[in-house]
């Protein structure tokens, strides 16, 4: 096992700054000035910060980069980011671990792990996000096989509500870690996490036009065949483009119903995530895995009836296997996700509204860090362990510190 | 060597996507589809800006056009920087970076017994 310094100075170095300036999310619809934004030099400095806050009776939240479209980060007083916690802590080839500092992003991440022999498993469309943001929110790709990121999360250093300073591993704390998976930084402020990953691999990306038809009556064998595999539904030409990924040199089927219109090989993580530039609003679900066809089936009718006049963005499909994280959308079932897009200059909310009752009558979960509607009971209906994740979050952050109205309504202690 | 033909600016006043469509899509998809026909030996850049009869335009939509070749597109498909709304009036300007050659076609597939209605687009 190879170990690095562990990357912070031991003494206390706090940078504040009382800051007028207002925060926005990517995609523009999360704006509010906090009282101050901070960026704490090491774990003794959130540590003091925490304290201080409790003392105060103050809220703190951790903005990671900025893509949720939820509140999550919402706060009246400080808005924290972990930007001095990046990098590449300690590893450990032999069982294909590593730790890293919480904000550290992923599109730095791939190349950092690459150079030590080491991937992800998995990413999501996109790698702008902070890996303790991705694990906080239940963030996936797509695979039958594959658990969302969240699922890699074996250990990891953390800062209470009550400002201590943990150390917690799956091997040791397992049910802490299925809790803290999905915390959305409500169990403590993730300063390091350790991962459990692959050795560095390949992939070859190939993509395919075929009609919807085609796609649906084939799902269960594209599913089947392919490392990662996911589909694009088109609404103004109900059309579906098929996402194939898997290792070069993998047996797979041909498509005799499918157009081949793109192909590319490289390192996983320059192939998987896409870059997106285009500023979108976006809803999506979990539903179990064997409700996907026809959810999406009902998605897809009501989009032609209803929304096509003003939607021309696509629909996603992918698929993400079961976890135990207790607040995972994936908690307990093979999920599918069903995602809907919108230009985040254009209205959304009708949209969201009507697509969304479709995605509950399917015994839906939403991704916590996009749009939804849900709160309290309805969500606290929808997991097997929610009532045992509030429990700890009560004990862990008694004065609750990292609990603002807009967490406090999410989880119903209001 | 042919000299490039066709103008840098162009005019569609009369854009209107249909909402429905009948028969198998998107084959029958009712749309408005734009042809850019680029005769030059150098690639094109193409803005287009989208205009309505109660809001403020919209734009810019970028498209290229390799040399020497021809590029149909679907305004429905358009989303970068907005999807364009169906069943709503607007109109389009066409700037490009060098000379091409614009045609505006119209697939109404509303009801069964189809229309096509194509014609060039105004050169400025």
């Amino acid at each position: 096992m190879c170990v690095m310094p562990f990357g912070f100075p031991p003494h206390v170095k706090i940078l504040r700054t009382h800051s007028t300036d207002e925060f926005v999310n990517w995609s523009g619809s999360v704006r509010f000035i906090p009282r101050s934004q901070v960026w704490p030099a090491n774990d003794e400095a959130v540590s003091v910060y925490v304290r201080d806050a409790a003392a105060r009776s103050r809220k703190i939240r951790v903005a990671g980069s900025g893509h949720s479209s939820s509140p999550l980060v919402e706060t009246p007083d400080i808005l924290m980011s972990m930007r001095d916690h990046r990098g590449l802590i300690d590893y450990d080839l032999a069982r294909s671990r590593a730790t890293v500092g919480a904000g550290t992003v992923l599109h730095d991440l791939g190349p950092i792990l690459h150079d030590i022999g080491l991937s992800m498993e998995n990413l999501g469309d996109v790698d702008t996000q902070t890996i303790a943001g991705v694990i906080s929110t239940g963030t996936h790709g797509s695979g039958r096989t594959l658990q969302n990121i969240s699922a890699t999360l074996v250990g990891l250093r953390a800062v209470t509500g009550t400002g201590e300073i943990v150390e917690w591993s799956l091997e040791k704390e397992p049910d802490l870690i299925n809790a803290v998976r999905v915390s959305m930084g409500l169990l403590g402020i993730f300063t390091a996490v350790r991962l459990q990953l692959q050795p560095r691999y390949q992939l070859r990306r190939r993509e395919y036009v075929a009609r919807t038809e085609d796609c649906l009556a084939h799902l269960d064998e594209l599913a089947d065949a392919h490392r990662n595999f996911d589909f694009y539904w088109y609404p103004r030409r109900d059309e579906v483009k098929l996402r194939t990924l898997n290792p070069p040199g993998t047996p797979t089927p041909e498509l005799p119903y499918a157009h081949h219109i793109h192909e590319e090989n490289g390192h996983s993580h320059e192939i998987i995530a896409q870059e997106r530039k285009l500023k979108f609003e976006e809803l999506e679900y979990f539903v179990p895995a064997e409700a996907g066809p026809a959810c999406f089936r009902e998605v897809r009718r009501r989009i032609l009836k209803r929304h096509r006049k003003q939607v021309g963005w696509r629909v996603l499909y992918r698929l993400i296997a079961k976890d135990d994280g207790f607040l995972s959308p994936a908690h307990g079932r093979d999920s599918v996700a069903i995602s809907l897009h919108q230009n985040a200059s254009l209205p959304y909310q009708d949209y969201f509204d009507d697509i969304e009752s479709i995605l509950r009558a399917h015994d839906g979960r939403p991704h916590w860090g996009k749009k939804h509607s849900l709160h309290g009971a309805a969500l606290a209906a929808l997991y097997p362990r929610w009532n045992d994740f509030v429990t700890l979050r009560q004990q862990l952050d008694p004065q609750r510190v990292f609990l603002t109205a807009p967490m406090a309504r999410l989880l119903g202690e209001e | 060597m042919l000299k490039a033909i066709g103008a840098k600016v162009w005019a569609i006043p009369g854009g209107h996507m249909p909402l429905l469509s009948s028969g198998a899509e998107p084959r029958d998809t009712s749309r408005d589809e734009l042809c850019v026909l680029n005769a030059g030996h150098l690639n094109v850049q193409v803005e287009l800006t989208i205009y309505y009869e109660d809001r403020e335009p919209v734009g810019p939509y970028r498209l290229k056009v390799a040399a020497q070749r021809v590029r149909h597109m679907r305004f429905n498909d358009l989303i970068d920087p907005q999807a364009l709304p169906l069943d709503t009036p607007y109109a389009v300007l066409l700037v490009a970076d060098h000379p091409v050659v614009v045609q505006f076609t119209r697939h109404d597939t509303s009801q069964p017994a189809n229309a096509i209605a194509t014609t060039l687009a105004f050169a400025g």
